[in-house]
């Protein structure tokens, strides 16, 4: 298990997933100036293959859908990671009829960045700190989904038919 | 005793393979200016798929597919010499038995692939197997003169005709060795052929269904298939090495191989089983003249 | 382009003196600026004269877009069309009534409009009288008045759906948590 830990905290495969404008931040975190690769971390294409999600920005009712069908195709454990005040409280968006205010009633979300928008800094800091927290063991935030599963699905009944909205064919 | 010998044969090409893809990666890192990830970067990827944890299941078929593909090309082994090392099996006209056992990774990742009905997937199996129609045609033409050269199918044999340093087969038959580099390139999946995997374009192909464990596999799949597709190409063309020299020699083509990907955009499929039909064709019969020639 | 200390504005004096000419008295036409004229028209005018325009060389449909003037009780709908050929933008502008009334569609004249109507009746509840697909667009499974309107109040709106008790005052304050928020621990 402290192998496993270790392993996984050396090696994040994000998921390229892009809401909002922190996508715009993540091209310098990624190539020559800041380059994220070299902590291990790479984006991948599909949801089955990545243990890290990225909601990068404000995050529509409609892209929530979405996100929700992503995150629980990821092979546990996984690990979400909040970008900028919009997935905090809604930032600049905390009276729009469309934008979700909290991130964390939805899905749970290890660690956020704060910030609007976080610049390449903060994003490299904040996958240090993930990168601590999984080594010790403590980014957990997945197994409180299983538990706490119901909550949730209350949380995103409120905004959406999760019902029309849920994964019904998986064989 | 000797299976064995072969499970740690089977470990140490493995590690090997996978310390490439390492290297292959912070290559690449340094041609685009980057710092890159460190050499053991992919051994410590595998251990973290390998812990991951899978309740979904597409059905049998897709979760065998990595394992007959990595059965496959571990087989291979046993009729690979490395080197001058005698290989666990050897007879006359193996070397077709490896040509079919390299079909059967593919082969295994098409059945997976297929059940997942991910049209991803699907199209990318479609490209894989097209894809082969190029390279395959190029790299038994580009081997076919060395082997008519010795009078023997059989690796072992063709290694140990070859003899030093003046006498290797890259030396004496230089066209179709370069036809063969050309259907590495393909035959490993690099750039300007990453037409299968393509991730930004179909979402990594054949690997779009699986995850954690199988893909753990699939990453093992690709670091034995490394030194098997460098290997078979350093055996033909470079003579008896000891086996310090032929994991030199390896290196030395894969790195080439990597260059070239760095650099490279990638092909259509049209466009790359056309370039296939082009130049390497011309040289591989080249190459087949050259022998007729000669003798 | 300036002589004598006045803009010399060709172009958009011949557009304005053909449409005046062609239409009559009904349509309104105003230079607002160089490179842009407004034209008022009433609502049956307004397709012939974007036909009369596309044939006299404005290809481009650049936008179509909705004005709520709620106390007028109107929408004001406007259509922006552009030509290569003299470098100026046409605004042409019509109003309906706010309620019970639709409009024709344009997508016999510019194609492109059809996805533009589609928006303005998702966003603003205008009807378009023979678009074949005015449904869901944007947003999805949206039920209620559009939300483009005026008179829809989105910070009620909020409260109720995002369960927030008075979103000036005290954000987010909800009756029941199982447990600290993740976010505290990072």
């Amino acid at each position: 298990m402290k192998l496993f830990n270790f392993s996984q905290s050396r090696s994040l495969w994000m998921m390229h997933f892009c809401t909002g404008c922190g996508a715009m931040e993540m091209p310098p975190t990624m190539t020559s100036r800041f380059d994220m690769e070299r902590f291990g971390i790479i984006p991948m294409a599909t949801p089955r293959q990545s243990d890290l999600l990225l909601i990068t920005g404000y995050l529509t009712i409609k892209t929530l859908k979405r996100v929700v069908r992503a995150y629980e195709q990821m092979p546990t454990p996984r690990y979400v990671l909040g970008f900028g005040s919009c997935t905090i409280n809604g930032g600049m968006y905390w009276d729009s009829y469309n934008v979700i205010k909290k991130l964390e009633l939805y899905i749970p979300v290890d660690i956020y960045i704060n910030g609007c928008m976080p610049r390449p800094e903060a994003i490299i800091d904040a996958f240090l700190k993930l990168r601590e927290m999984i080594a010790k063991g403590e980014a957990n935030a997945w197994k409180k989904y299983i538990e706490n599963y119901e909550w949730y699905k209350k949380n995103q009944s409120e905004v959406f038919d999760v019902e029309k909205w849920s994964i019904k064919n998986e064989k | 005793m000797s299976i064995l010998y072969f499970f740690l044969y089977l470990l140490l090409v493995t590690v090997i393979g996978l310390l490439y893809m390492g290297v292959a990666r912070k290559v690449t890192a340094h041609i685009q200016n980057r710092y890159g990830p460190p050499i053991y970067q992919p051994i410590l990827d595998v251990l973290k798929l390998f812990g991951k944890r899978h309740t979904v299941t597409h059905g049998v078929m897709h979760s065998l597919g990595p394992v007959i593909a990595y059965t496959g090309i571990a087989s291979t082994l046993l009729f690979l010499p490395l080197g001058n090392h005698t290989p666990l099996l050897h007879f006359k006209g193996d070397l077709f038995v490896v040509l079919y056992l390299l079909v059967v990774g593919p082969l295994g990742m098409a059945l997976g692939a297929g059940e997942s009905s991910n049209p991803n997937a699907t199209i990318a199996m479609a490209r894989a197997l097209s894809l082969m129609l190029g390279y395959e045609i190029i790299f038994f033409m580009a081997t076919l003169p060395v082997f008519y050269h010795y009078h023997t199918a059989s690796i072992y044999k063709v290694i140990q005709a070859q003899g030093v340093f003046p006498h290797w087969g890259a030396i004496i038959f230089p066209i179709s060795f370069l036809a063969a580099l050309f259907a590495l390139q393909g035959m490993m999946g690099e750039k300007p052929f990453e037409i299968a995997i393509a991730p930004h374009e179909i979402a990594s192909g054949p690997m779009v269904e699986y995850g954690g464990k199988y893909l753990g596999l699939l990453q093992l799949w690709h670091a034995v298939g490394i030194i098997v597709e460098t290997g078979l190409l350093v055996d033909i063309f470079f003579g008896p090495q000891n086996i310090i020299w032929f994991f030199i020699g390896t290196f030395i083509v894969f790195y080439v191989v990597i260059l070239v990907n760095a650099v490279m955009p990638r092909f259509r499929i049209e466009q790359a089983v056309r370039f296939y039909w082009g130049i390497p064709l011309l040289l591989a019969i080249l190459g087949i003249l050259q022998v007729y020639i000669w003798r | 382009m300036l002589k004598n200390g006045v803009l010399k504005m060709k172009n958009e004096e011949q557009i304005k003196k053909d449409i005046e000419t062609t239409f009559g008295e009904l349509v309104k036409v105003h230079i607002k600026r160089r490179h842009r004229i407004k034209v008022d028209a009433p609502k049956n005018m307004t397709l012939p004269i974007l036909a009369y325009l596309k044939q006299r060389g404005f290809h481009q449909f650049t936008l179509l877009t909705c004005v709520d003037w709620i106390k007028k009780g109107m929408f004001e709908l406007v259509y922006n069309l552009y030509s290569l050929d003299y470098n100026v933008h046409v605004l042409v502008s019509t109003h309906i009534n706010r309620e019970n009334e639709s409009m024709p569609t344009a997508i016999n004249i510019y194609e492109m409009a059809f996805d533009y109507e589609r928006e303005i009746h998702e966003m603003f509840g205008v009807e378009f009288e023979g678009h074949p697909r005015l449904g869901e667009f944007l947003l999805e499974d949206w039920k209620g008045m559009p939300p483009m309107r005026k008179d829809f109040d989105t910070r009620a709106y909020v409260e109720e759906k995002f369960n927030v008790k008075d979103l000036t005052k005290e954000l987010f304050t909800r009756k029941e948590q199982p447990y600290r928020g993740p976010g505290s621990n990072g």
